[in-house]
């Protein structure tokens, strides 16, 4: 799993879904969702993370950064 | 085809509560729905609101949703000089935005539009490739189909359905700065809001207090989301907002005494709306699309201002049985044309700050007055850059985008 989210720190505030570019993390209901089949492992969700929730585990040569 | 409703609308935010009424008041079959259990929860947002959009816009917000009045600005350097700014600009509320947002609803629902809570849109229904309609569930109970010739997103920062429609609703990491807030009492105020900027402070952002009633305030930060300025979990480089807003409150005399109330954050957009708003059968409005202020990440006036267009154009579609791209279009263009031209100026203008040090920062605001920041956020650049750059030369470099 690229991501764990940790869901006692997590403030349901959609940040990571926002800026995830390929809809891998959704509110669902009352909780973030993760799916891992679509997450290409950017990174992204963590860095903008303001809570610090997400676990991120880079995977080796993958595309680590959105483009500025 | 026969379909279920004129109009379907994803969202129940100011700008699918704006929309909703204005149609469902000219006679149209709305539904909207809504994922969240209950409307307006949780609360994303530092609730201020300027007053001069609202009033245009012909609406009287009752007591309920207003915790208190603003009657100005306070905007502070990193070297703790302030400018007190009172105008139009900056007279406005910190509304209960839960309130705010169950009312601006219920407004729709008196004219006879539906929403419908706790109902997640998770798909597009296409008829031989083309939109008809959307799947949905409630509490993720056995989904259905409803149809409409005319889906609206009104999605907020997710817009998950209009990027299923093929909306590029995304935004990176350096067009959105990471927030972190929480509701504080107790806290003396004088009924302005108060920015604090500075790198140390909030790098590419800056710190608000929002006063509300009973000596309650909204505490908050963004700082670029894209910035590197600590260790996170499982141990990468990435922006920490938290952080900077702790350090903030411990070294404030009033607030580090103070309680808090509640934890909120979010991103807000500070970049670019996205590059087209409207395709065959499907429209996006509001913070979904981008509309938001670049320079403070206010999205409810504009959202709202959004609305009332989308849905002038919407009736006209409806008359006109014509859903296409181009018709829809007409809203696309009002919005570039009006509130678009000012998001432009503002983004300009943030690009620009950003480079700016503390040291600039602190001259900034030493030589500008209340009159000039008017003059700024009027997009009317010229005088000011030229009172700054006459006493400090070097600062063209950093200020000549404004003014070429
Ligand atoms: C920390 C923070 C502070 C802010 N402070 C301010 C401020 O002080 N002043 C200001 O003007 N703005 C502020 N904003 C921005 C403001 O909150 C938004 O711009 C505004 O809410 C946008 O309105 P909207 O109607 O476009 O979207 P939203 O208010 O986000 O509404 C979107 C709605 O759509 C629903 N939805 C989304 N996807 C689906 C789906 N698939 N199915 C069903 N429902 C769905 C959501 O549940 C939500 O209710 C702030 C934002 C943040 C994050
Ligand atoms: S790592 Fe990237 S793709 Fe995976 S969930 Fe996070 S933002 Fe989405
Ligand atoms: S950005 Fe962090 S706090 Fe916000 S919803 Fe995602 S995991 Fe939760």
């Amino acid at each position: 799993m690229p991501i764990e989210i940790n869901h006692s720190r997590c403030i349901q505030c959609i940040g990571c879904a926002s800026v995830c570019p390929t809809g891998a993390i959704e509110l669902d209901g009352l909780r973030m969702v993760f799916h891992p089949e679509k997450c290409i492992s950017c990174g992204a969700c963590a860095k903008a993370c303001p809570a610090n929730a997400i676990r991120f585990i880079p995977k080796e040569g993958a595309k680590q950064e959105q483009e500025k | 085809m026969e379909y279920d409703h004129d109009v379907i609308i994803v969202g129940a935010g100011p700008s699918g509560a704006t929309i909703s009424r204005i149609l469902a008041q000219e006679g149209l079959d709305v539904m909207v729905f809504d994922k969240r259990k209950e409307l307006g929860e949780p609360v994303r947002c530092g609730e201020g609101l300027g007053a001069r959009e609202i009033v245009a816009q012909g609406i009287d917000i009752p007591k309920q949703c207003i915790s208190t009045d603003i009657h100005g600005a306070k905007v502070i350097s990193p070297d703790g000089s302030e400018i007190v700014w009172k105008d139009k600009e900056t007279t406005g509320w910190v509304l209960e935005r839960k309130m705010f947002d169950k009312w601006l609803m219920e407004q729709a629902v008196h004219k006879g539009a539906r929403v419908q809570s706790y109902t997640r849109v998770f798909d597009l229904v296409k008829n031989d490739g083309k939109i008809s309609g959307v799947k949905v569930t409630h509490g993720g109970r056995d989904p259905y189909e409803v149809t409409a010739p005319l889906i609206i997103s009104a999605e907020g920062m997710e817009a998950s359905l209009a990027r299923k429609a093929g909306f590029r609703a995304l935004s990176t990491l350096y067009d959105v700065d990471t927030c972190y807030q929480y509701e504080m009492q107790e806290y003396d105020h004088e009924n302005l809001i108060e920015l604090y900027f500075g790198n140390e402070v909030s790098p590419r952002g800056y710190v608000w207090i929002f006063p509300k009633a009973d000596k309650k305030a909204n505490v908050g930060i963004g700082i670029g989301a894209h910035l590197e300025t600590g260790e996170k979990e499982g141990g990468i480089k990435g922006a920490t907002p938290k952080e900077y807003l702790d350090r903030f409150i411990e070294n404030h005399n009033q607030l580090k005494k103070a309680s808090r109330l509640q934890d909120f954050g979010g991103v807000i957009s500070v970049g670019a709306p996205i590059d087209s708003f409207a395709k065959d059968n499907f429209m996006v409005v509001g913070t979904g699309a981008r509309q938001v202020d670049p320079i403070h990440g206010g999205g409810i006036a504009l959202a709202m201002e959004s609305g009332v267009m989308a849905a002038s154009t919407i009736l006209r579609a409806h008359k006109a049985k014509d859903y296409s791209e181009e018709f829809l279009s007409e809203y696309e263009k009002t919005w570039r044309e009006g509130p678009g031209k000012k998001v432009a100026t503002r983004l300009l203008l943030r690009k620009v700050m950003e480079s700016a040090k503390d040291d600039d920062f602190n001259y900034i605001f030493k030589t500008i007055t209340d009159k000039d920041l008017n003059d700024v956020m009027a997009g009317k650049f010229a005088g000011p850059v030229a009172k700054v750059v006459a006493g400090r030369p070097q600062l063209m470099t950093l200020l000549k985008a404004l003014v070429s």
